[in-house]
């Protein structure tokens, strides 16, 4: 009890995130994920056993009223249900439905045991199963036994209690034995009902109003802090330091987690060896909030209480740093945990109030908060050296806005390897008369990678700039060519006042092939590839037809990788990890993801993100494969344009 | 008359450089300058501060750790009462000068740029921008932290030696006090990749570690050179990470930046990109290095290194 009361208060203490957005969509959401059970079937097996499991509990829900009300007066029964002969039939189903279910978990726990439950309490999930056992199993005999004694409405209904009560003779030694089982069932479920504030298993209560609570809108969109230094004091915040700083739906997260380890089998860190699993996070600030409950609500109440700071208390920095932002975890977990935010806010405080990063990551700070606003320190006048040979147009203050406008990016101008895709995209947007323009000199970083580092005031004034750039040019349709600068332009930008059409570019491309203004001959390129699906793109903003369409327009064929699509395996360089060293485990991320590229035995790593290419590019030249990266903008000028006569 | 104290730390080579320059910052408050010095021949040192404008020197010949010093500074201060104490920002001067604060509960101020009178100083916040003139409180002595390099040693023209008082450190009765029991210093050839003048840097197109042999030896011929490397040559475990120029490792501004076998991609070019020169060796004539050299060579960098080995050593006669 005094659990229950403790962790409601924890999550009613906690403070509302008002920023989080609003409630598109979340009835769908409760519909699909939680009654359908859509996300744990994501992995099939395991789905299924879930499945019979849940909606059993749901269908057998009404049976544990009626057991109460048994055991007070057996003549008593349920209004409607209790003279219902299709819900006879449907105790009987799902009651053996969910032994089934416990069957195929015991046989996934005990014969499979795969390494995703590294790390959980798997003694704790034995007992559950047990206790589950219990619940149905008592309830199955008490249901054969009031079938021999004549008491149970429409036995013929019920073909498995009809077999059971074979093992009662009836009479007196029967009536007994149904008392017995009536009590041993109620007391299973009330003494279960007292261990579940304690347990993983609160999250039959805590799933629910998580998969509401949910982002709307995907997993692109960070939710902004309120950075206004001139507003209320109790406002400000720089992130989480303690585990009093967590939101109602990060502490509703904590308690939701089930330890099924979905989230760390996808993990890319954890893939390649580091110390960072969402699992194991997401218990250590579980167990650490546990464990500081008191404290938390005293200093919620207004108390003067001293917190231990959750990292390195709860977590390691290594830990907090690991993280790439790809999203795979907040993809696979089955009630909406959101680990990234959770992570970012940690590096929020560990960045903006302690100033504690790896240090390599200072040169792209410092990159970004000098005067040249780019996470390399080059001049703002070198964005311009990739249109060297080009016609391209540059909107001039004043100038009417473009149809589109075409965001480079930093990594795009600046980045030689990156260049090529910028230099085939306008090449193509030109070829096909496209109305479009460039800022040039006037664009500067989005500042994803500050905002993923956590430092979100750097994120924010640059935000702020650029939305009044683009708003004073009155730019309303915007292609970006990088997979990040188009998540923020498109996800994150609204939140200070800039709305825009935004395009990732190989939506556009695919769209003026599909209006057959470019045509791409396949065997001109020649080549087969396999397709790279960027974090940024796929998983966060779901555009997977675009690249293909284009792949499958500009090469010989696509062979896809293993992981794809949602599955896509990061190439390592998001969560502003691009300026950070992998000093620990192996292979590498990027040479992981490589490998991977080239087992498939396609000539090229298509690629539809500038980070992604750099990454994949190191990989292959690591890894000293002749296998080309490129991205599909460069393979589609290749099949679709004639060839530039010469290329400076 | 006022008095400010210096501390100094002694190592094998001697007094660090940066006492003189806290010297000529104390000298320039007119008033009585004394350094309280620790290390092995600290009492040699009288002619030596003398010539920067020391009038005394407390002189600790043992190579004392942090806690014994402090303490030792604390007794001196009980007797002779300066009104001003300054530390270099080195890792022994911060150490000695928290431990005193603490012991003394004086006021104690980092990261200063120039010491204005005996109780103000000056600093610089937010990336430089702003100067702050900072008025100190509180009892005597105050402490305070020097900036590097934010005055210049000058010697005076006339500077009698110092007056030389040995002093010991008095053993702690504390059993828990750790003893310094020996030092180990690492021997590096030559300059460090931050301090060096030239920095002759391979890639991947070495081709292995023993490559990197040809660059030593280059390396060797140019005084005040030293060798760095690309993170391709680093992952390939040719190089130690220490030696990584780029954007997650080093970034290294030299009058010469010779890069060898590196194609130039933006991710190493943003650690090289304030020198003063470049010079790139490359098979490769589009090599994106190219475009940033001063002056490219396209070649077969195992020919073109040793030649240019041998003919500095011709012309050194080194």
């Amino acid at each position: 009890m005094h659990r229950a009361r403790e962790r409601s208060a924890l999550i009613r203490t906690a403070r509302v995130d008002v920023e989080r957005g609003g409630t598109d969509g979340r009835v769908g959401r409760e519909l699909t994920q939680v009654l359908g059970q859509r996300k744990l079937f994501q992995k099939l097996t395991p789905g299924i056993m879930h499945a019979f499991i849940f909606w059993g509990f749901l269908i057998l829900l009404p049976t544990i009223v009626e057991a109460m009300l048994a055991i007070v007066d057996p003549a008593w029964s349920l209004p409607v249900l209790g003279d219902s002969a299709a819900f006879v039939f449907a105790v009987d189903l799902f009651a053996s439905l969910v032994i089934v279910g416990l069957g195929i978990a015991v046989w996934i726990r005990k014969v499979q045991r795969p390494d995703r439950f590294r790390g959980s309490h798997l003694g704790e999930a034995d007992r559950i199963l047990l206790t589950i056992l219990g619940i149905v199993a008592t309830l199955l005999l008490w249901n054969a036994s009031r079938v021999a004694l004549g008491t149970y409405p429409h036995p013929a209904a019920a073909p498995v209690s009809r077999a059971l009560s074979g093992l009662f003779a009836g009479g007196d030694g029967t009536e007994i034995a149904s008392r017995i089982l009536v009590w041993s069932h109620v007391l299973i479920v009330l003494g279960f009902l007292a261990y579940l504030p304690g347990s993983k298993h609160l999250h039959i209560l805590t799933a629910a109003p998580n998969v509401w609570l949910a982002k709307p809108g995907g997993s692109g969109r960070l939710v902004p802090l309120r950075l206004d230094l001139e507003g209320p004091e109790e406002d400000l915040r720089f992130g989480a330091a303690t585990a009093a700083d967590l939101s109602r739906k990060q502490t509703l997260d904590l308690f939701s987690c089930t330890e099924c380890g979905r989230c760390q089998e996808v993990c890319p860190a954890w893939a390649t060896g580091k110390p960072l699993s969402p699992k194991l996070l997401i218990m250590d600030l579980r167990d650490h909030v546990n464990a500081e409950a008191e404290r938390v609500l005293s200093a919620r109440a207004g108390g003067v209480v001293e917190l231990q700071p959750l990292v390195p208390s709860a977590v390691d920095d290594e830990v907090v740093w690991d993280c790439v932002t790809c999203g795979a975890c907040v993809r696979e977990c089955p009630v909406d945990i959101e680990h990234v935010d959770t992570i970012v806010d940690l590096r929020r405080h560990l960045v903006m109030a302690e100033s504690r990063f790896p240090a390599e990551a200072g040169g792209l700070l410092r990159g970004i908060e000098g005067p040249n606003e780019n996470p390399w320190s080059q001049p703002a006048a070198a964005r311009l050296e990739w249109t060297e040979g080009l016609d391209i147009p540059v909107l001039q203050p004043g100038d009417p806005a473009p149809e589109y406008l075409f965001w480079v990016g930093c990594a795009g101008a600046f980045d030689e390897r990156a260049r090529a895709a910028t230099r085939s995209i306008a090449r193509l947007l030109a070829a096909t008369g496209t109305d479009f323009a460039i800022l040039g000199p006037r664009e500067r970083c989005t500042g994803d990678p500050a905002r993923r580092m956590g430092h979100e005031y750097l994120f924010q004034q640059l935000a702020e700039r650029n939305v009044e750039v683009l708003g004073e040019a009155g730019v309303t349709k915007i292609v970006a060519s990088c997979a990040h600068c188009f998540n923020t332009l498109a996800n994150e930008y609204p939140d200070f006042g800039g709305r825009y059409e935004v395009l990732h570019h190989t939506e556009l491309l695919a769209r003026l092939i599909k209006e057959g203004r470019l045509t791409p001959r396949p065997t001109a390129a020649g080549a087969t590839a396999t397709l790279h699906d960027p974090c940024y793109l796929g998983r966060h903003n779901g555009v997977f037809d675009a690249p293909r369409a284009i792949v499958s327009a500009a090469t010989k064929a696509n062979l896809e990788m293993p992981r794809n699509k949602e599955r896509s395996f990061c190439c390592g360089a998001g969560g502003a990890r691009m300026w950070m060293e992998e000093l620990e485990g192996t292979p590498r991320i990027n040479d992981t993801r490589f490998a991977e590229a080239a087992a498939t035995g396609a000539d090229v790593v298509a690629t539809a993100c500038p980070y992604c290419t750099v990454m994949l590019d190191d990989a292959a030249k690591s890894a000293g494969s002749d296998m080309r990266v490129a991205d599909v903008a460069t393979l589609l000028a290749e099949s679709a344009l004639p060839p530039l006569t010469v290329e400076p | 008359m006022a008095t400010v104290w210096i501390h100094a730390g002694l190592t094998e080579a001697g007094p660090e450089p940066v006492t003189f320059e806290l010297l000529s910052a104390a000298r320039s408050l007119g008033g009585t300058v004394e350094v309280v010095a620790f290390g092995p021949g600290a009492s040699a040192t009288g002619e030596d501060f003398g010539a920067h404008g020391a009038s005394r020197v407390f002189a600790c010949d043992e190579d004392a750790g942090p806690r014994a010093a402090a303490r030792t500074l604390e007794r001196l201060i009980h007797e002779h009462g300066p009104d001003l104490v300054l530390f270099a920002t080195s890792y022994g001067g911060r150490d000695v000068a928290a431990r005193l604060q603490a012991r003394t509960g004086s006021t104690l101020m980092s990261n200063a740029t120039a010491v204005t009178t005996f109780d103000r100083a000056r600093t610089e916040i937010l990336g430089g921008t702003r100067i702050v003139d900072v008025q100190f409180a509180g009892p005597t002595p105050r402490l305070v932290l020097m900036k590097p390099r934010s005055a210049e040693a000058q010697a005076t023209a006339d500077g009698p030696a110092a007056e030389v008082v040995r002093v010991d450190t008095e053993p702690s009765a504390d059993l828990r006090e750790p003893r310094l029991l020996s030092r180990q210093a690492q021997t590096s050839r030559g300059p460090s990749l931050d301090d060096a003048r030239v920095v002759v840097a391979g890639g991947r197109g070495l081709g292995s570690a023993e490559g990197f042999a040809m660059l030593e030896a280059l390396a060797g011929t140019i005084e005040g050179a030293a060798v760095g490397a690309s993170r391709a040559a680093v992952d390939a475990g040719w190089r130690p990470y220490a030696s990584q120029i780029g954007q997650t490792g080093r970034t290294v501004k030299p009058d010469v930046y010779l890069a060898v076998g590196i194609s130039g991609a933006l991710q190493h070019v943003v650690g090289m990109k304030g020198s003063r020169r470049v010079i790139a060796v490359n098979k490769d004539a589009d090599a994106p290095i190219m475009r940033l050299a001063d002056l490219g060579v396209v070649g077969d960098l195992a020919e073109v290194v040793p030649a240019l080995t041998e003919e500095i050593r011709r012309r050194t006669g080194s």
